[in-house]
């Protein structure tokens, strides 16, 4: 096993037993169980994680956690590579593979830091100014120059191979964070009996307790969080998730999350997904989220080895990793005092102090005396020396003197902000609260309560007494009986004393405000006197807290110095807003199953199968898979097909399945009152056993479905609405019936899904359903004629629906049987008709006839159309009120130039049309003050033997026999054409009463 | 001919070519057990507002309660399942007898047979709710969702009506009731969603 | 955001449809003028604050609910059903 230079020889929460081996940038290195990518390099020695996004300077570790702005790795390779994965983060796992990013042609030598010498064009706001002209370059120079230079990972090219989940959760009180006070809270609750959900982003349960060397009941903190794990464990209705990180907040008690379920292996076991996206619904939630230490903003503070002190005690006692050798401290309050400790304890020296506060207590000068550093009160880091990594150090006190300490850690403790962004989700704009100088949540949504470090609290004690008293409190309110409280456990002491500095000002080299975006003091202040004063525009200008970390170690900072810009209290400049997510979510997670060809649900008819059988193209249409035509070998193309299937139909018989139709089924002593309200024609005098082509509007008198409505009994009718439109018209009715007219006696329901139903076409469609009906049944022309609707049987006492409709114009019928016998239907049929050589068609052939036949459809009524555009004016009645009679009359809907229906054919009928083309006065420009219309539908008639069209046209009806342009730029120009009653075929419909 | 006729007039089950018998998954014990239901009845029952007749109905002809809001009634043979204001679905674990079932209900409300609109599965087994929950949103805790409880909801985006029939040795039963048109999808989504659980499959 | 119908308990906002205030009241009749049905088609107010809002379970009962909702927080004050609102309807 390879040595690991900066391993502790014991301590911290990783497995030693259990060496992980794994590769960063091409190069073996071994690790442990229980590190993360960053613990393991660090203690390999790794000091370089990165390039910077702008200037491409050299940077390395700053965090230990989710906000790490430098340490972006490219994770995995192949299909599962991912980019800007934060090494923080990443759990160590067996020959894991990761890659630097943003450098060429490697980490170490990396051509573009030359951009650091170009450093006065890429300031603030730089893609606003720079680059401006001219505009053309902009496409094929300047955009993919600056991709080049300035970017992240490179996402992985290929379809990723694993799969995702999403799920929903209910609970009483969910526990965002795992820390010391989520913890207590989850405990509190779970002891009540209530359901609880306790998440954390790590996966390791303790929070900062992990990172910590502290003491609870006079015993080492690890004892506690042993005992709290194994009785939650123990509490059946408490839910235990590491690896889950609560990124969002949404109304009502809903919360976004994401468990990583196996991030943490090289592939994901058989079956398993990767991750899985939660919905949360909580009654109660307590936020224990923690807080994020804050960096000091000083020239050359990105440096690799300069990092967080924090960080520094989490991956010397967590990790057992010693991140440097010989360290100085600089700090502002008490926290770095105890890194001072830790760092001694485990055999690094600590050479200096620089503490800016010039009143040091006794114990921290003993303290400072006793590990042989060197204390610099009242004193700062004014500058940081090193190629890529850290090597001394320019303090400069008080009075100006400088020094200069040779290091190769520099630990910065600057306080640290509570994690209060899911509390600013729901408007709740944080405050700022003086003595701890930070931003504590405000106002907080309903069911949200916050504990320890997150609301502001940020000592051991605080943390344990929120957790407790706000769990029993939460289960309470959701109405469990409160356990009986245990006394809040005791800590040793700790002090947190703070003067925060927000910037130092140097004379040598860049101070960061965001490392991630490169944006320093400087950038802050160009914003500043360029008037993008509020925060909001300071961070889009300078994009100061965007992109992965989204501020979570600049934000302060970066708001402090706006302040001093603009001579105002930083309350006063407040802060932007935290917007969901807290942490990236890989947009599988969110998609779950829902990808690919199960993106949304498909609905197949009865006659699916049968249709696939018959060698069926299919065509999606809305939600349904519908047979579009039916090829047979030989056929050279799709309208040779269609074609044939045309021509077989209008001279014998045809067969299409219709059963992706709409149907309701209307019961009650209004059910006809009803369909006069909600239809434009007249429905009281339909006789029982008849069928009527209907038409209904919205309210403001366009068109809004069509389709054939029988009446089966003297208070029962079933409604056919079009394919598309069957859940929006279902949903229509209901709101007639519930909002507008609920003393109506009436009962609905689909029966859609019930009903198979096949259209049988053609002039020998009678003699093929003659052979399918039930023998008893007449259904001779005389008997069942045009309209005609019954209840019928075939198959032996198979109960069946028949309809005498026609869409196609031909002798037609409308065959329904229950779904289950949809597919003996269409074999029933085609045995039937084989005599008459039955021919399947689909939706194509059926477009083509009812082009023919100047039948309306989707493309006509297309929400922009009246009846009366349609031609279908003479169909409204006037005896009655129906939905959308009044806003069909307005002016402009009645004017008599309004396009409106009319055919279409090429004066030279070799010319095809196309559907879009808009209509032009011959010897006029095509300009849009001459348009006159446009086509809508157009179809090659093997009838007519020439292509034929429908489209709404200015007077349209007045002018048959006139030429006109049909434009379409687009395509193929102009093609005359004349117009023509939309009805091309048997004009007299006397094939439909044959 | 009638021979032919008889031959090709057979229905066919709406998890015909979707379902197959057998076990997807890890190996192991099933933590799920999906049945498919293929000779159910199911039929609309709809009354007018106040109508008191349909309850006294119910228990003469099938001997159930009508039951109250998001419940289920259920014997061996049938049951009666709320679905929305005045609006019960009835059903029968075998289609042979319901038509004559629906015409004596006929009387009573408006029928409406949905035997065909809908496939119908049993799920059970004590990784069922983890399945479930991947597309149901719907608490299915037994203090929310007990046994004889009802919804009318969708999982993964199909609309689905659901009960808890009862709870066996391996944890709760659930029927389930989807659209005829969507049970490719169901089924989809079913399947992937309980294949990290083992789940063994049973046709009826 | 949930809403609770009264029909199926508190349900995920995904399982309804919206359609906006439920204050315009449709003129029905022969004897409707144009201008008020033009109003109720086209006219609505915006406020911020509380609104009696028209929403549609089509995902479960198929009820069609007047939800009172405030516009600012999304609270909900109130949920009914719409055919009960109208005067002498049966519930």
């Amino acid at each position: 096993m390879r040595k690991q230079l900066h391993r502790l020889n014991s301590g911290g929460l990783i497995d030693r037993t259990q060496a992980l081996c794994f590769r960063f940038d091409g190069k073996n290195y071994d690790g442990f169980a229980g590190d993360t990518l960053a613990s393991a390099l660090l203690a390999n020695g790794v000091r370089l994680f990165g390039r910077s996004f702008k200037y491409h300077r050299p940077r390395g570790l700053l965090s230990a956690g989710p906000e790490e702005p430098n340490a972006l790795v490219e994770l995995r390779t192949g299909a599962r590579r991912e980019p800007n994965t934060r090494a923080t983060v990443v759990e160590l796992f067996q020959n894991l593979e990761a890659t630097s990013q943003n450098r060429w042609p490697s980490l170490g030598f990396d051509v573009l830091s030359l951009n650091r010498l170009a450093a006065p064009a890429l300031v603030a706001g730089f893609y606003y100014k720079t680059f401006m002209w001219p505009a053309r370059f902009w496409e094929k120079l300047y955009e993919p120059l600056i991709r080049r230079a300035a970017g992240l990972g490179r996402a992985a090219a290929v379809e990723d191979p694993d799969h995702y989940d999403k799920a929903f959760v209910f609970c009483d009180v969910l526990v965002i964070g795992a820390g010391p006070a989520g913890l207590s809270a989850a405990v509190a609750a779970g002891r009540s009996g209530a359901r609880v959900i306790i998440c954390d982003e790590d996966f390791r349960l303790g929070g900062r307790l992990l990172a910590e060397r502290r003491q609870i009941d006079g015993r080492p903190a690890a004892d506690w969080l042993a005992a709290i794990l194994a009785e939650l464990a123990s509490l059946s209705e408490v839910r235990i998730m590491p690896r889950t990180s609560v990124f969002g907040l949404y109304d009502h008690g809903i919360y976004g999350a994401v468990e990583r379920v196996n991030d943490h292996v090289a592939v994901p076991p058989a079956h398993q997904p990767r991750q899985r996206g939660w919905r949360i619904y909580a009654k109660r939630a307590i936020l224990a989220a923690g807080a994020l230490e804050r960096p000091i903003v000083f020239p050359g503070n990105d440096r690799p080895g300069v990092m967080l002190s924090g960080a520094v005690r989490a991956y010397v006692n967590r990790f057992g990793v010693l991140p440097g050798r010989e360290a100085v401290v600089f700090t502002a309050g008490d926290g770095g005092w105890a890194t001072v400790r830790d760092l001694t304890e485990a055999g690094a020296h600590v050479a200096a102090i620089v503490d800016a506060r010039s009143e040091i207590n006794p114990e921290s000068k003993t303290m400072a005396l006793r590990v042989g550093a060197r204390l610099f009160a009242g004193s700062v880091v004014e500058a940081t020396h090193g190629g890529q990594a850290l090597r001394s150090v320019t303090v400069r006190d008080a009075s100006g003197k400088r020094a200069r300490l040779a290091c190769d850690l520099l630990a910065v403790s600057n306080g640290w902000n509570p994690t209060l962004h899911l509390t600013s989700h729901q408007n709740g704009k944080p405050v700022w609260e003086e003595t701890i100088q930070s931003f504590v949540p405000g106002r907080l949504p309903p069911g949200l309560a916050v504990a320890g470090s997150a609301a502001g609290r940020f000592t051991l004690a605080e943390a344990l007494r929120d957790g407790a008293r706000l769990g029993r409190e939460a289960a309470v309110e959701v109405g469990f009986a409160a356990a009986a409280a245990d006394p809040v456990p005791a800590t040793d002491a700790e002090t947190d004393g703070l003067a925060p500095v927000w910037r130092v000002r140097g004379n040598r080299g860049k101070a960061f405000v965001d490392l991630q975006n490169d944006v320093t003091d400087k950038d802050v202040e160009l914003a500043a006197r360029e008037g993008f004063r509020s925060i909001e525009h300071l961070k889009r200008y300078t994009t100061l807290g965007m992109a992965t970390d989204q501020g979570k170690t600049s934000n302060l900072a970066g708001l402090a110095i706006m302040a001093e810009q603009v001579g105002k209290a930083i309350c006063e400049t407040g802060t932007t807003t935290f917007r969901p997510p807290y942490t990236p979510v890989a947009i599988g997670a969110l998609a779950g199953h829902h990808r690919g060809k199960d993106f949304r649900p498909v609905r197949l008819a009865p006659t699916h199968d049968w249709s696939r059988e018959q060698g069926a193209v299919f065509v999606e249409t809305g939600q349904w898979l519908r047979a579009q035509y039916y090829p047979k070998p030989g056929e050279q193309d799709w309208l040779a097909t269609i074609n044939r299937e045309v021509l077989a139909t209008r001279s014998g018989v045809g067969l299409c399945d219709v059963s992706t139709l709409g149907k309701i089924d209307i019961q009650g002593s209004d059910a006809a009152e009803f369909l006069e309200r909600v239809y434009i024609n007249g429905w009281k005098t339909l006789p029982i056993g008849k069928a009527r082509y209907g038409v209904m509007l919205r309210e403001d008198g366009f068109v809004m479905d069509d389709g054939t409505t029988s009446r089966l009994g003297e208070n029962h009718f079933l409604m056919t609405t079009t394919t598309i439109n069957a859940a929006k018209v279902m949903q229509h009715l209901e709101f007639c019936h519930q909002v507008l007219w609920p003393e109506l006696d009436l009962r609905m329901v689909s029966v859609s899904e019930q009903w198979a139903q096949a259209a049988v076409a053609g002039p020998r469609s009678r003699e093929v359903l003659r052979r399918v009906v039930d023998a008893k049944h007449d259904i001779s022309n005389e008997a069942f004629p045009y309209l005609a609707a019954g209840e019928i049987t075939v198959g032996g006492g198979i109960p069946a629906r028949l309809f005498r409709i026609s869409f196609s114009g031909e002798l037609a019928y409308e065959l329904a049987v229950p779904a289950g016998y949809g597919d003996a239907m269409m074999h029933a049929l085609m045995a039937a008709g084989e005599p008459y050589g039955i021919t399947p068609y689909g939706l194509d052939g059926l477009n083509v006839m009812r082009i023919e036949k100047g039948h309306a459809i989707g493309t006509e009524s297309n929400g922009q159309t009246t009846a009366r555009d349609l031609g279908l004016g003479r169909m409204m009645s006037s005896k009655k009120d129906f939905i959308g009679r009044l806003m069909a009359k307005r002016e402009a809907l009645v004017q008599a130039d309004r396009p409106s229906l009319v055919g279409f054919r090429p004066v030279d009928t070799n010319n095809r049309l196309w559907a879009g083309a808009h209509f032009i006065g011959i010897g006029r420009a095509a300009k849009t003050e001459n348009d006159e219309g446009y086509m809508t539908s157009v179809a090659y008639s093997p009838n007519l033997k020439h292509w034929i069209g429908l489209g709404f046209l200015k007077n349209g009806p007045t002018r048959i026999g006139e030429r006109i342009q049909a434009v379409d730029p687009v395509r193929n120009g102009e093609v005359e054409v004349e117009v023509c009653s939309p009805i091309f075929f048997d004009p007299e419909g006397t094939r439909l009463h044959g | 001919m009638a021979e032919q006729a008889k031959s090709i007039w057979r229905p066919r089950s709406a998890w015909a070519g979707i379902v197959e018998a057998g076990q997807i998954g890890v190996d192991g014990k099933p933590g799920v057990t999906a049945l498919t239901l293929d000779d159910m009845g199911f039929a609309t029952l709809i009354v007018p507002p106040g109508s008191p007749d349909l309850a006294s109905a119910t228990k003469r002809m099938i001997g159930l309660d009508l039951p109250k809001k998001a419940f289920v009634s259920l014997s061996s043979t049938h049951g009666v399942a709320w679905a929305g204001a005045n609006h019960w679905l009835l059903f029968a674990r075998q289609q042979a007898g319901f038509v004559d079932l629906l015409q004596s209900f006929s009387d009573h409300a408006a029928v409406s047979d949905q035997s065909h609109a809908r496939a119908a599965l049993t799920v059970s087994g004590p990784r069922v709710r983890e399945v479930l929950a991947k597309g149901a949103m719907v608490d299915l805790h037994s203090s929310v969702f007990p046994v004889g409880a009802t919804a009318l909801t969708s999982f993964a985006h199909v609309h689905v009506q659901f009960w808890r029939t009862d709870d066996g040795p391996d944890g709760p039963i659930f029927e389930i009731l989807v659209p005829r048109s969507m049970a490719g999808s169901f089924w989809s989504w079913f399947a992937a969603s309980a294949a990290e659980f083992n789940c063994r499959i049973d046709r009826d | 955001m949930r809403i609770a119908c009264p029909h199926c308990g508190l349900r995920d906002v995904q399982e309804f449809v919206y359609l906006g205030d439920a204050a315009p009241q449709r003129p029905d009749g022969l004897a409707a003028t144009e201008a008020a049905m033009f109003e109720y088609v086209y006219l609505r107010d915006n406020p911020r604050g509380l609104l009696e809002e028209l929403w549609y379970h089509g995902v479960g009962c198929r009820a069609w609910l007047v939800v009172r909702r405030d516009t600012l927080t999304h609270a909900i004050e109130y949920v009914g059903l719409a055919k009960s609102r109208k005067a002498g309807a049966a519930a």
